[in-house]
């Protein structure tokens, strides 16, 4: 373990690599005097690279699933491996450095600090990591950039669209290059067209950054668009499904199987488009 | 972006908010270093009052003793003539009888309004002496008249002869007294002159002398053509030590100035008797005698035979005195007593005080940054979530608790250095007897209350957000996700 947690700068563990293992995890709460099983002995590799979708309806325990994935929330069982790392054993005070340095959270709400603008926004996570005023300005601009919000680094979030915000906090959340970004409905609170613009951002990300991305959602259509679509049901993953960004990372047209480009947005010989709107399950 | 950025922003977010916790901790604060402040003036006062007081009754004392074995002689006042009785205290100003004694008669030339003897009668130095507010009018009478005293009566230590003549401007004014209307010539006195013996025995062993001496030196034994101002004379004439004077006429050097131990002396300057019989033209004559017994025990005894040798003299011992020293002597104990009570009772309602704004403010920082935390859930979650420790979020909420508290500082320095004495007069008692013995002192922010204010608003930001912050270091970066 490596030199991706020493040199967490270079960090994006290598493709194809186990980059997050779940290992009989399991998650009891109380609630009352009741035990919920929240997970129950759930088993899951995410190899570096991946886009992942998980899905479930409320209550089948995405949204723990997504809290002790990210070290918000600890297993009552099972081990959680984060870039070969045991957090499910490590005491908060060195939780919060794999949060600030491994992860990056997206969240439904955006959570923009409203008092700052997006590029103080994007600094945040680099706080406290010994990067100068300058080196943490140029990285939040770049970002800024990248996110496709180039001139708009002044401004604060009330000035800005919600798929703009959203584009800060991916910003924000690429921030100490992560080993995974997770995305808690990052879609939920836009309108469909920047729903699609965000869902090609990350999906972008994923094939130009090699970007591992897990995404917790609702929305079929948006988990559709990842490479793996995991389905959970009672704390346990019950269904597994190919999306159409696997496909189109294969180079293969989803729809009849005829070589693409990863720029491509439409199959060039059968012209349906790559990202459908098929229902996911 | 640093923490204290951010703490600076997250403060003018809510402007309107920041502004009334700044103004409401402001005052507590105005008021934390307004008590202190106003608890050292009134410590100032009552110190002034205490120790002007002290000085009162250990005068007071000091003269008890000192006239403890002294006997007042003078001639009887004749206040018949005039169909009324004087007010008691002192009768400043009448004139005297006309045809008393033999051989008075005015310095021909003489400046305006001199009459010697006018303001005689008692000779008590100190608190009850001579002089305008003496006891009663007294006549000149011959220097002999107290030859056969000393002769005939035994137990008499000393005799001091005593001349006492007032200078000043006569001023005519119509009295009206139960209905009859009478003109009487009053004297508006500039100073008093004080003739006693110069001698070896009464110089070193009575006193005749005033004794706080301001500048320059006392009266000696055999002085001739010296005088001994009070600050009055000193600041009439215009004169210091070593400088000459002219009085009546007469050139004199100043050998001293003394600080009047009482009013009734504050205008009177002392020379030797040959002097003052000389300078107001009046040699052979003396005003008043003092006889001073041997032992307090032969007091009376002396007291009565003089009354029987010189039935027209009034004789008054220090027995008599002495009752009504004490009872002001016991006044001015309560005085003191009560002063000092004040001083105590200011500290007790001063801590009271104290105590009451330190809890009000460290609530008010407490409240009101528990509100925010709870307010600020959401970004506190968000914090964590991408990376913030809990000691980070602890010192962000810490500092802005601080910040607040140090700005309000600042606003409770300048409320309290305008306001300080209205502040604390109106949270402190007020010292006693600052009307009579000494001035109030007023309240004012020394470097070291301001130094306090600072320490207290920061000690009070820290102890009133630690909570709140705690409580914000404990928040779990999952509300970041659920929290709306």
């Amino acid at each position: 373990m490596s030199k991706t947690m020493q040199q967490s700068d270079k960090t994006v563990p290598q493709s194809g690599k186990p980059v997050l293992q779940l290992e009989n995890l399991s998650k009891t709460y109380t609630l009352g005097k009741r035990d919920v099983l929240a997970l129950s002995n759930l088993n899951l590799t995410v190899n570096a690279g991946e886009f992942v979708a998980i899905m479930g309806p409320s209550g089948s325990g995405k949204t723990t699933l997504l809290n002790v994935i990210g070290c918000i929330d600890k297993p009552t069982k099972g081990k959680v491996l984060l870039d070969g790392i045991n957090a499910s054993e490590l005491p908060e005070n060195q939780l919060y450095k794999i949060r600030r340095d491994k992860m990056g959270f997206v969240f439904q709400t955006f959570n923009l600090l409203p008092y700052l603008n997006a590029r103080e926004n994007v600094e945040l996570p680099m706080e406290g990591r010994g990067k100068s005023k300058k080196e943490q300005t140029q990285k939040a601009k770049a970002l800024l950039a990248m996110v496709g919000l180039s001139g708009r680094e002044e401004h604060r979030p009330q000035r800005l669209s919600a798929g703009e915000q959203q584009r800060v906090a991916i910003a924000r959340a690429l921030a100490n290059n992560p080993a995974i970004i997770l995305a808690d409905e990052p879609t939920g609170n836009l309108d469909t067209q920047n729903k699609q613009g965000i869902i090609k951002l990350l999906a972008n990300l994923n094939v130009t950054q090699g970007t591992t991305i897990i995404m917790v959602t609702h929305d079929g259509e948006a988990a559709h668009h990842t490479e793996r679509m995991l389905l959970l049901r009672d704390g346990k993953i019950v269904k597994e499904k190919q999306g159409s960004h696997a496909m189109k990372k294969n180079h293969t047209c989803p729809s009849c199987g005829a070589p693409i480009k990863l720029s491509d947005d439409k199959c060039p010989s059968c012209q349906k488009p790559i990202y459908s709107n098929d229902e996911a399950f | 972006m640093g923490m204290l950025n951010r703490a600076v922003r997250n403060i003018s977010r809510r402007k309107t908010r920041a502004l009334l916790v700044i103004i409401a901790l402001g005052f507590a604060l105005s008021i934390m270093i307004s008590i202190p402040a106003g608890v050292l003036a009134n410590q100032k006062t009552a110190n002034t009052v205490s120790s002007s007081l002290s000085n009162v009754i250990n005068q007071t004392g000091a003269t008890i003793n000192q006239t403890l074995t002294q006997i007042d002689c003078s001639l009887a006042s004749s206040n018949s003539g005039f169909g009324f009785t004087p007010p008691s205290g002192g009768s400043s100003g009448f004139t005297p009888p006309s045809g008393g004694s033999s051989g008075f008669t005015p310095p021909s030339g003489g400046s305006s309004g001199f009459t010697p003897g006018q303001f005689g009668g008692g000779t008590v130095r100190g608190q009850f002496g001579g002089g305008a507010f003496g006891g009663g009018q007294a006549s000149p009478m011959n220097e002999s008249l107290y030859n056969d005293i000393n002769t005939t009566i035994s137990g008499i230590a000393s005799v001091e002869p005593i001349l006492q003549a007032s200078e000043g401007n006569n001023v005519t004014r119509n009295l009206d007294f139960n209905g009859y209307t009478r003109t009487i010539t009053t004297l508006d006195v500039t100073y008093e002159i004080e003739g006693v013996p110069l001698t070896a025995d009464l110089v070193d062993n009575y006193p005749i002398l005033p004794t706080n001496i301001t500048a320059g030196s006392n009266l000696q034994a055999g002085d001739s053509g010296d005088v001994l101002l009070s600050e009055n004379n000193s600041a009439y004439f215009g004169v210091g030590v070593g400088d000459s004077v002219s009085i009546l006429g007469q050139s004199f050097t100043v050998v001293g100035i003394y600080s009047p131990s009482s009013v009734s002396e504050t205008q009177t300057l002392y020379m030797s008797l040959s002097d003052a019989q000389a300078v107001t033209n009046n040699t052979g004559y003396i005003t008043s005698f003092v006889v001073f017994a041997q032992n307090s025990g032969d007091v009376s005894s002396v007291a009565s035979a003089i009354s029987a040798l010189h039935p027209e003299l009034t004789v008054t011992t220090a027995q008599d005195r002495e009752s009504t020293l004490s009872t002001e002597e016991s006044g001015y104990t309560t005085a003191l007593a009560s002063a000092n009570a004040s001083d105590s009772k200011t500290y007790s309602t001063a801590i009271e005080e104290i105590v009451v704004v330190v809890l009000a403010t460290s609530l008010i920082v407490l409240f009101v940054m528990l509100y925010t935390v709870k307010e600020r859930t959401k970004e506190i979650g968000t914090l964590k979530a991408i990376g913030f420790s809990n000691s980070t979020v602890m010192g962000q909420f810490m500092l802005e608790g601080i910040l607040l508290s140090v700005i309000a500082g600042v606003v409770g320095i300048a409320i309290g250095s305008i306001a300080a004495p209205t502040i604390s007069s109106l949270l402190l008692p007020s010292v006693s007897g600052t009307t009579r013995f000494g001035g109030l002192a007023v309240a004012s922010l020394t470097p070291e209350l301001v130094l306090l204010g600072f320490g207290v608003a920061i000690l009070l930001g820290t102890l009133g957000s630690l909570y709140p912050a705690w409580r914000a270091a404990k928040i779990r970066p999952a509300e970041a996700m659920r929290y709306e």
